[in-house]
């Protein structure tokens, strides 16, 4: 082995031996809420993955990526998903040198601030308060940690999903835009019975609904009466004559609290 | 007896010598692949079905009375990821079949149970652009040929599927490959270069059918000192695109190819690429023999939103205005339906087929006439059609008895984004990207539509929840078989756009559609569904 090479062979070792074990062990973006690393991120991030996942990160040709943290997947996780790509798909390795660590953690810096709540959120509000009026205004439909209804979206991991604007938006004026798998749905069967619930899917010839006793069924449309697609959505909008601004901050720091949720059953 | 077989063995020898010595019988000839879908149904050979790439058979077993009595006969499952986007040959009985991951197989066309398989090592790194799919083999004597998704066009052997040849159209790691299914036109095959989205400078190939050497070659963007080369600002034509990655068809009495041409590159970056950026974005008209450029038509000069031109061009002599045309129809992922004289390359009709915002109308000079605000910059702008088109690579059909365009079109919208990108060798080149647009503002939904290709009106339409994928297939019978994007298998009446049957498959059909031919007198159809074949005939 050559000199040159001996040296530079052995400066690798060295290097990874100090980086390579604190890499290994790094299960958080380093690089997370650093403005510098976000806006190098971001150019990164349009060249070599806005083409399929959109500027927005909510996909256009591949999927939405702005959720990939709420559904719980980790930054290491994702770091390597982006290192090793996805096998037999269009998703390619980005493999070193054509992408440093860096790049990529800087390029996961960037999609969190896309898909995270902002960090100006203002830090008021009382979170067990927010547990109670959970569970008395909310649970009935959506879930939270192991209980609660399953007619709305299941909100375990929404503080890492949502912003405070946003949430707040959605509770206090509604939302004109359903999303997928919520839309509310009404099914008049032939004997004349109204099942209302929210649409899980749909084609031209069947409905498959989740009805409001969180019954799951499919019908067909030309045995249905009447198949009719709700215009509001099925969460109902909270005025401040049905929750005041203190207990909309208390609901909201209590949401921003949801973070994940493990299933896992721990022994005693 | 120790006499006898020294003698025995010497016949045995010289029998074995006779027998080897023998040529093969040509499988398939070229006069059966020009002759298109015959009458009996023994025989789907092109990709279109016919040169003309009608997608018609003149099947009639299968009719709107007996459509519901379809059952199915068997499925065949690729043990593979990816879906099927492949159109079937078949021959004496057997199937040949391309599928994703560049894996192909013969298979049974009476029992769905496979001959032989092939599959190709890919190599680690692959960077194909969009899709590792593959849309079909093209056929000649005892060989077929498949494009490969790493760039190289590959003969095999029909009775094993063992490699005859092996060419290479272009280096996979500056981003080139293919899918398109090849055209074999008297002794050479036809393919393309896809990668449009990587910076290549793409091509239309011609290999001799025997020894896999290369004819000729048409750079679909002109070298300097080509007419077409200051269509492009600067050095820009080098990595220009302009892919070719769907098929394209071939008229006999001219020798002329007609294909469509992919998205110049980088895709929305106006100010990359000033110019009209010839020849993406159109249809050109080569000699089959030379690969000189006959006549061209650019659909959409200096394109800024990925529209390539890479749908299904279909031929057919149509009377219009008194008089016998000879014309391509063509409905573009611009948004616009065509009908183009194919002797000259010259606008008979063009009228939008789906709402587009971008273009008031195509003007006389046969250009569009743009409508201010459509080039997409940081801010970003709404532009309808989206991205994906009005339609786009899965294939129209057309019914000559009734003269009728059947094609699958889209109704969706979105915001274009634009910033200027730097070119790497293997990476993408696309200077931008899209955002979908609310459904509350705008929302996606799709149509089979039935259009007069000498009007461009609309005969009749078939309403989907969302946009389809599929490709068409209509029979003499009347019949027109396509599917939605939800996994339904549809069966319309082609003459009012009726629903007579459907069921649901599991998967959509995406760019492809199903095909139908006979196996021991009963007409099957073929529906590639996912990942799934499945054949069906009337009980």
């Amino acid at each position: 082995m050559p000199a040159m090479t001996w040296r530079l062979f052995s400066t690798v070792v060295v290097s990874w031996a100090l980086i390579g074990p604190a890499l290994h062990a790094q299960t958080r973006n380093p690089y997370e809420d650093n403005p510098d690393a976000i806006l190098a991120g971001m150019g990164g991030y349009r060249v070599r993955c806005a083409d399929c996942h959109g500027t927005d990160g909510r996909g256009v040709r591949g999927p939405d990526i702005t959720t990939v943290w709420s559904t719980g997947r980790s930054d290491e996780g994702l770091f390597n998903t982006i290192r090793r790509g996805v096998p037999n798909t269009e998703m390619p390795a980005f493999a070193a040198p054509r992408a440093s660590d860096r790049d990529i953690w800087q390029m996961l810096a960037y999609l969190k601030t896309l898909a995270a709540p902002a960090p100006t959120d203002p830090p008021r509000g009382n979170a067990e308060n927010g547990a109670k009026l959970f569970r008395t205004l909310c649970a009935a439909c959506h879930k939270a940690n192991g209980t609660g209804g399953r007619l709305g979206p299941d909100l375990s991991r929404i503080g890492t999903g949502r912003s405070r604007d946003v949430l707040l938006a959605r509770i206090r004026r509604g939302s004109e835009d359903f999303r997928a798998g919520f839309e509310p749905v009404t099914v008049t069967t032939a004997d004349g019975a109204t099942v209302q619930g929210v649409k899980k899917n749909e084609d031209l010839f069947s409905v498959q609904i989740m009805d409001n006793r969180e019954r799951i069924q499919g019908y067909e449309k030309d045995k249905a009466k009447a198949v009719e697609n709700g215009k509001k959505s099925a969460m109902p909008v909270f005025g401040p004559d049905r929750l005041s601004d203190s207990d909309l901050d208390d609901l909201l720091k209590y949401l921003q609290t949801l973070r994940g949720f493990d299933p896992t059953v721990k022994q005693q | 007896m120790m006499r006898i077989f020294p003698v025995l063995a010497v016949c045995f020898l010289l029998a074995g010598v006779t027998i080897a010595q023998q040529a093969p019988p040509a499988l398939v000839s070229i006069q059966e692949v020009a002759q298109g879908l015959p009458a009996d149904g023994s025989r789907w050979l092109t990709f279109g079905g016919n040169y003309s790439n009608h997608r018609h058979s003149p099947l009639t077993q299968i009719t709107p009375a007996n459509v519901s009595r379809l059952k199915p006969l068997w499925t065949f499952q690729t043990a593979t990821l990816g879906n099927f986007e492949t159109t079937s040959l078949v021959r004496d009985n057997v199937l040949y079949v391309t599928g994703p991951q560049n894996v192909a197989w013969a298979i049974d066309a009476r029992t769905g149970r496979q001959i032989w398989r092939y599959r190709r090592e890919l190599p680690q790194g692959l960077t194909a652009c969009c899709g590792l799919v593959n849309r079909g083999f093209g056929v000649l004597g005892d060989r077929l040929f498949m494009t490969t998704l790493d760039a190289h066009l590959i003969a095999l052997d029909i009775k094993t599927g063992s490699v005859v040849w092996d060419a290479t159209l272009e280096d996979y790691k500056t981003g080139h490959s293919s899918t398109i299914a090849p055209l074999v036109v008297k002794d050479k095959v036809i393919v393309g270069a896809a990668g449009g989205e990587y910076g290549i400078r793409a091509f239309i190939d011609a290999y001799d059918a025997q020894t896999g050497k290369r004819a000729w070659r048409f750079y679909t963007i002109p070298g300097p000192g080509e007419p077409g080369n200051n269509t492009w600002a600067g050095e820009s034509w080098k990595t220009g695109g302009a892919s070719v990655w769907v098929t394209g068809a071939y008229d006999p009495e001219q020798n002329l190819l007609m294909y469509g041409i992919g998205n110049p590159g980088p895709d929305y970056h106006s100010e990359s690429r000033k110019g009209d950026n010839l020849y993406s974005n159109a249809i050109v008209a080569l000699d089959a023999d030379t690969g000189k450029l006959k006549w061209h038509y650019q659909f959409t000069p200096h394109d800024v939103h990925d529209w390539d031109a890479t749908e299904v061009p279909i031929l057919a002599d149509l009377p219009i205005n008194g008089e016998t045309r000879k014309v391509v129809m063509f409905a573009n992922r611009n948004g616009f339906y065509y009908t183009l004289d194919r002797t000259t390359g010259k606008i008979i009709v063009a009228k939008p087929f789906v709402i587009t915002t971008w273009a008031k109308e195509i003007g006389a000079d046969g250009r569009p006439v743009l409508i201010p605000g459509h080039t997409p910059d940081e801010k970003g702008e709404v532009t309808c059609p989206d991205l994906t088109g009005g339609t786009n690579f899965w294939q129209p059909s057309f019914d000559p008895s009734t003269r009728t365009f059947f094609v699958n079109a889209r109704e969706v919208c979105m915001t274009f984004i634009s910033w200027k990108p730097t070119y790497t060798p293997g990476e993408r080149f696309t200077g931008g990207s899209g955002q979908r647009v609310k459904p509350s503002e705008s929302p996606a939904w799709g149509a089979l539509r039935a259009i007069d290709p000498a009007t461009a009106a609309l005969k009749w339409e078939f309403k989907f929840l969302s946009p389809s994928t599929s490709g068409i297939l209509t029979t003499a019978s009347g019949l027109l078989f396509s599917g939605d994007s939800d996994g339904n298998l549809l069966a319309l009446d082609s003459r009012s756009g009726k629903l007579l049957w459907r069921y649901q498959m599991g998967a959509p059909l995406h760019g492809t559609s199903p095909t139908t031919y006979i196996i021991d007198g009963r007409q099957h159809l073929l529906v590639p569904a996912g990942t799934t074949l499945t054949a069906w005939a009337i009980e």
